[in-house]
């Protein structure tokens, strides 16, 4: 089982936190820290699982994380799931995410948390794996998006997270894997101008 | 207000600013400022429509991911829920499922919500429902909503997106109230899941009956088929369209089944395992392919599958020749680039190195691994090397190990240390062939790690140095060595302490480390050590003059100087004070009782194993397991073999008694002070060994000591904590003699069921039988010479394991508790596989006792504890002896015999075939002599005879009186003794 998915950055900040099991919101935080503490003096040459932090169950769970750029995905197993299979699990939810923003930055997670939410829900439910075929995945997002702007009532792409599954799709076999997540230095000072332009 | 579709303006406008503040104050400034003014919105008179109730819940959901408490917005969000446009409904369960938990009094209406959507036509309202319940199911959900989840799950209409949903919300209900979901008809139609064509379906389907296969082994067991088929086709396909994953097919569920199917043992149905073989076979030949694409998800996704399938293989554990090659393969990835590979390789060889079939396969990385332990860069990694070694470690390589071990050790990460510490001293131990060996690795612990040193490893090198007398010269020479060096540690210090002050006098011969030497050379660390240690030495000092009378002088001045005496440590004080009173009153003679050597302390489980496991480290369960698989293949454990002391130690028999003792004497010396002294560590982890280690031994002991509950409590984390205050206690003359049996007056209960031919006992048989099951058989023979009785009892072992913490307990009814009095030999702890050991009982009769002494015997084997409760063939009758007398003589004491409470009568159904000489026979096996030409009757039987007791002998008279036509016999006994008539009476109608 999965117990939590994390995301946070380069600098412990979390950007997504889902917890499969219930902590307190005082927990979750204190989880949060501890994990980035964990991951933060890694290198990145090493292997990308680690015993769980004694806040979350300690040896009985892994760690399962990767590092993209700015951001760390990690996931807190049992023994129960295949360190590798997670790492699988974690590319296909960062390919997701890629294909849906377009070249997904860290803005996109902070701007977006309800969609990167839905997202996540379409992979991984109540701590289990949902589906992990990419193309289902795109097509259910696709579908939330179209009744989403028919609710709104406004039928033209109104913004990148809009227009973006259907490019995605159309792409989706010629995407590049490895997601180049842009550096958060580019993205400090972001005016809400420029925002708009999104 | 510009809305823009789903971008919520405000929402961005927020997440802006508070990216733009540049300090924390600022930003809580900035969070404070807006949860204002949605409380003031929320509360406000104005109705929210859904979009704006939707954007506020959006930026709670923000500042609640920034660490903050939010408190308010659950009514909001749970009227999002009845909303009718689903993202309002979306973002309500969204908000739910990460801020709300069951104990919100809103639940109800959460309830209601997901009712009416589950309820609806659309099916993307159902999954929202379905996943909210997944994720954040309550018991309440299971009882209200439990019914109509299965009905979604089995339905043929239901869309396979909602089937998805709907089969994780089923696990996630069934964890909550399992009882709910097991009937055999939903058990079919879910197993059929797996044979869905959706291969989404199945993935979901798969963990849901993994979880229900845990609860249900039996009814689920159609499954492994199905998986197996499914696998597979999933195998041999080379096209799955979207399930093709870099190449490889539906690596996701390949993983899942071969993880169900690690649920049941190998299929038993020889086509159904062929045909997983020949998934398995190519699974294998794939991994050594060229890979089809260079990216790194491709090796990923095919490694993931392949390391599961070893798994189910080392799982089977039986195809040496599949386990062999997995071995090999994975030997292989030792060498690979992938961090992630070297680690789950590492991992996975562990598991077999513990079998049979594969340990010699692993062996051949040996190399590999020790220079992963040097080069690798990960501390994980090495941590895993570490653990591939222990496991692998055998008799043959421990000293190669061993020592790699320790190099490694000097730079080892100092969070690993203390386990790498037992793990060496484990493994020290257990393959040591030369005891040498195990003292220079253990003082070498000391000497590299001597702060990561559990107090259990360095009571466990004193424990093994007293029960062999071969090395305790050695030790004794290597621990003076050690601690001349110039720096040394602590616990050195208190090792050689306590080796000295035992055996000191076996190197006192070279002048070089005479009596005087060594006494200085404690004593020159004595200033430096903590108080725990300055108690040790402290005792060592009163040995050193029990060993060394020549240098009292020297120790007495230690002891007496006011440093001591008046140290601002009652405990110091008050062992010098007694020290030096002791040392000034006792003579030599007395001194040498008193602190005699430490007998052998008794074996049982190893401290260390127990400490290693509390580390929480499976895979010493594994090892251990591994170490119960090659007993049973008849190959002897170390331990075993030599009567060594790896399934050892504590003498907490010795201190219960002695705790027991001391504190409800009246004398005060020692009585609290032992106590808090024998916890140093602290109270917390007190009764932690005992139950940690599970070890079954621990339960009798406690059990049967009466003992006051702090006593009790404080015995286990005490092996040799104290020793020298304990040897101290221990030699003076003891109230309870640890080699005895334990003797306990009190009730306890009987199986009589275990003892159908007990009743043989009753008369004649003295020899036979008591019990007997497929692990153990207990004989009895007996002699009973006038009030003194002698029974030899004999325990066989009949398994092919060893017996261990073998305890026996006599029990005497209290009714009795003046009437018998019962000694006996305690015997060993372990027996043997195949062997018997006999415990010699001396019962003296004190006077006519009512009730069978009760044995109760408890051990464990293969892991399993034992106990039980024999009446032991003790019976009063069994001290009476006939006696002749004449027709006139016995209706003479007949009559004298008239009180109501002298006589017994019983009329009773006779249970065997009522044959004269029989019946004699019995009577006189009871222990009357039979009285020939007494009754008229010729079919009557009389009989008399004395029940000799210690101090006092009681006649009784015995009439029968048998009626064939009835089958029935009158017993009629009389004796001079009130009370006995009964006893005889119910004793010999049992056997009639």
């Amino acid at each position: 089982m999965i117990k939590a998915a994390l995301i946070f950055n380069n600098h412990g900040k979390p950007r997504l936190t889902k917890f499969f099991t219930y902590y307190t919101e005082e927990m979750q935080q204190q989880i949060i820290r501890e994990t980035f503490l964990l991951l933060s003096k890694r290198e990145d040459s090493v292997c990308n699982f680690l015993e769980g932090g004694t806040l979350i169950g300690g040896s009985d769970f892994r760690l399962v994380y990767r590092h993209y750029a700015t951001l760390y995905f990690v996931f807190c197993v049992d023994s129960s799931e295949s360190e590798l299979g997670i790492l699988d699990l974690i590319q296909v939810f960062v390919e997701t995410l890629d294909r849906c923003f377009e070249n997904v930055c860290e803005l996109d997670l902070i701007f977006h948390m309800d969609k990167v939410h839905y997202i996540l829900q379409e992979i991984v439910m109540g701590g289990m794996v949902v589906e992990t075929n990419q193309t289902e995945i795109l097509t259910h997002i696709e579908a939330q998006q179209r009744i989403e702007k028919q609710e709104a009532g406004i039928f033209k792409p109104s913004g990148r997270m809009g227009g973006a599954p259907a490019r995605a799709l159309s792409a989706a076999k010629s995407m590049a894997p490895n997601v180049n997540l842009p550096k958060l230095a580019d993205l400090q000072n972001i005016s809400l101008p420029s925002f708009k332009k999104l | 207000m510009p809305r823009t579709g789903d971008s919520m303006r405000g929402l961005a406008v927020f997440i802006a600013d508070i990216r733009n503040c540049k300090s924390r104050e600022q930003e809580k400034k900035r969070i404070n400022k807006e949860l204002a003014n949605i409380r003031s919105k929320f509360k406000g008179d104005k109705q929210l429509d859904g979009y704006q109730k939707k954007k506020y819940v959006c930026k709670l959901l923000f500042i609640f991911l920034l660490g903050n408490d939010v408190d308010f917005g659950h009514m909001e969000a749970v009227d999002l829920l009845a909303s009718n446009k689903y993202t309002e409904k979306q973002i309500g369960y969204l908000f739910i499922s990460v801020m709300m938990h069951h104990s919100n009094d809103l639940y109800k209406l959460v309830i209601q919500a997901i009712k009416n959507d589950l309820s609806s036509k659309d099916p993307v309202h159902i999954c929202l429902a379905l996943t909210c319940i997944a994720n954040i199911g309550t018991p309440e959900m299971a009882e209200e909503i439990g019914d109509e989840v299965p009905k979604i799950l089995t339905s043929p209409d239901t869309l396979h997106g909602v089937k998805k949903c709907a089969a994780l919300c089923l696990l996630r209900l069934f964890e909550l109230k399992s009882d709910k979901f097991i009937h055999a008809e939903l058990s079919s139609r879910l197993i059929a899941l797996l044979s869905d064509q959706h291969l989404g379906v199945v993935t979901s389907a798969c963990s849901l009956i993994q979880a229900l296969v845990t609860a249900n082994t039996v009814e689920y067991k159609g499954c492994v088929s199905l998986a197996v088929s499914r696998l597979s086709r999933i195998v041999s396909s080379t096209d799955l369209k979207d399930y093709m994953y870099y190449f490889i097919a539906a690596p996701w569920l390949s993983v899942k089944l071969l993880r169900l199917l690690q649920s049941y043992g190998q299929p038993t149905d020889s086509a159904v395992y062929e045909r997983l073989k020949e998934s398995l076979e190519t699974i294998l030949n794939r991994a050594t392919d060229p890979p089809k694409s260079k990216k790194i998800q491709h090796t990923n996704a095919k490694n993931a599958v392949l390391f599961e399938a070893i798994n189910l293989i080392i799982h089977y554990d039986s195809d040496a020749a599949l386990m062999v090659r997995s071995c090999n393969l994975l030997g292989g990835f030792l060498n690979s680039k992938e961090t992630n590979l070297r680690y789950l390789a590492l991992e996975s060889l562990t598991k077999l190195a513990v079998s049979d079939f594969s340990r010699k396969a692993v062996m051949k990385h040996q190399e590999t691994v020790v220079q992963a332990l040097k080069n690798e860069r990960d501390l994980s990694v090495r941590q895993r090397a570490v653990d591939l070694l222990y496991a692998m470690c055998d008799r043959d390589q421990a000293e190669e190990i061993v020592g790699e071990l320790l190099a490694y050790l000097e730079k080892a990460d100092y969070s690993i240390r203390e386990e790498l510490v037992l793990k060496i001293a484990i493994l020290a131990e257990k393959f040591a062939q030369d005891y040498k060996w195990y003292v220079d690795v253990v003082l070498n612990l000391i000497r590299i790690a001597g702060d990561y040193i559990a107090d259990e490893v360095w009571y466990r090198v004193t424990q093994i140095v007293i029960n062999r007398d071969d090395i305790q010269a050695y030790a004794a020479k290597t621990v003076f060595e050690a601690l001349q060096a110039p720096t040394c540690h602590e616990n050195m210090v208190k090792v050689g302490a306590y080796i000295l002050g035992e055996f000191g006098n076996l190197i006192a011969g070279d002048e070089r480390s005479g009596p005087i030497v060594q006494f200085k050379l404690l004593h020159s660390m004595f200033h430096l050590c903590s108080n725990q240690t300055k108690y040790i030495l402290l005792s060592t000092y009163i040995k050193l003059i029990n060993l060394f009378p020549e240098i009292k002088g020297d120790i007495e001045e230690v002891l007496g100087n006011d440093n001591q005496l008046r140290n601002s440590d009652a405990e110091i004080q008050q062992r010098a004070m007694e020290y030096t009173k002791l040392s000034q009153i006792a003579s030599s003679d007395l001194l040498a009782t008193v602190l005699e050597e430490m007998p052998q302390f008794t074996e049982r489980e190893s401290s260390l194993l127990a400490k290693l496991k509390k580390k929480s480290n499976t895979l010493v369960k594994e090892r251990d397991d591994g170490d119960n698989t090659s007993l049973q293949n008849g190959s002897s454990p170390v331990e075993v073999e030599r009567g060594l002391p790896s399934r050892p130690p504590p003498p907490e028999v010795n201190l219960v008694e002695l705790n027991v003792e001391l504190s409800s004497a009246p004398v005060d010396v020692g009585g609290s002070s032992l106590l808090d002294l024998e916890s140093p560590s602290g109270t917390a982890e007190i009764p932690e060994p005992a139950l940690e280690s599970g070890t079954p031994q621990d339960s009798p002991v406690l059990n049967n000591y009466s003992a006051p509950p702090a006593a009790v409590a404080a015995a286990p984390p005490a092996p040799a904590a104290e020793p020298s205050l304990l040897d101290m206690f221990g030699g003076a003359p003891p109230a309870t003699d640890p080699t005895k049996v334990q003797v306990v007056t009190g009730l306890i209960e009987c199986n009589e069921a275990a003892q159908p031919n007990f009743k043989a006992f009753i008369c004649s048989r003295n020899n036979g039988i008591l019990f007997e099951n497929e692990i153990i058989q207990i004989g009895v023979k007996s002699e009973f010479t006038g009030f003194e009785g002698k029974l030899q009892v004999f325990y066989g072992n009949k398994s092919p394991l060893p017996l261990q913490g073998f305890n026996t307990t006599l029990f005497i009814s209290p009714k009795d508790q003046p009437s018998l009095r019962l000694e006996g030999q305690k015997v060993t702890l372990l027996i043997s596989a195949g062997a018997q050991i006999p415990q010699t009982i001396k019962a003296t009769a004190v006077a006519a006792f009512g009730e069978t002494p009760l044995l109760q015997i408890s051990f464990s084997a293969a892991g399993t504890a034992h106990t039980m409760v024999l009446r032991l063939p003790l019976l009063v009758n069994k001290f009476c002896k006939g006696t002749g007398m004449g027709a006139q003589d016995f209706f003479m004491r007949w009559k004298n015999l008239n009180l109501p409470a002298q006589e017994c009568q019983k009329v009773f159904k006779a249970s065997r075939p009522m044959d004269n000489d029989l019946v004699k026979g019995k009577v006189q096996g009871f222990g009357f002599q039979v009285l020939e030409g007494v009754d008229p009757k010729p079919d009557n039987l009389v009989g008399a005879g004395i029940i000799v007791c210690e101090g006092s002998q009681v006649g009784c008279l015995l009439r029968l009186e048998p009626s064939k036509p009835a089958q029935m016999y009158r017993m009629t006994v009389r004796s001079s003794r009130e009370g006995v008539p009964e006893l005889l009476v119910n004793l010999l109608s049992q056997d009639l």
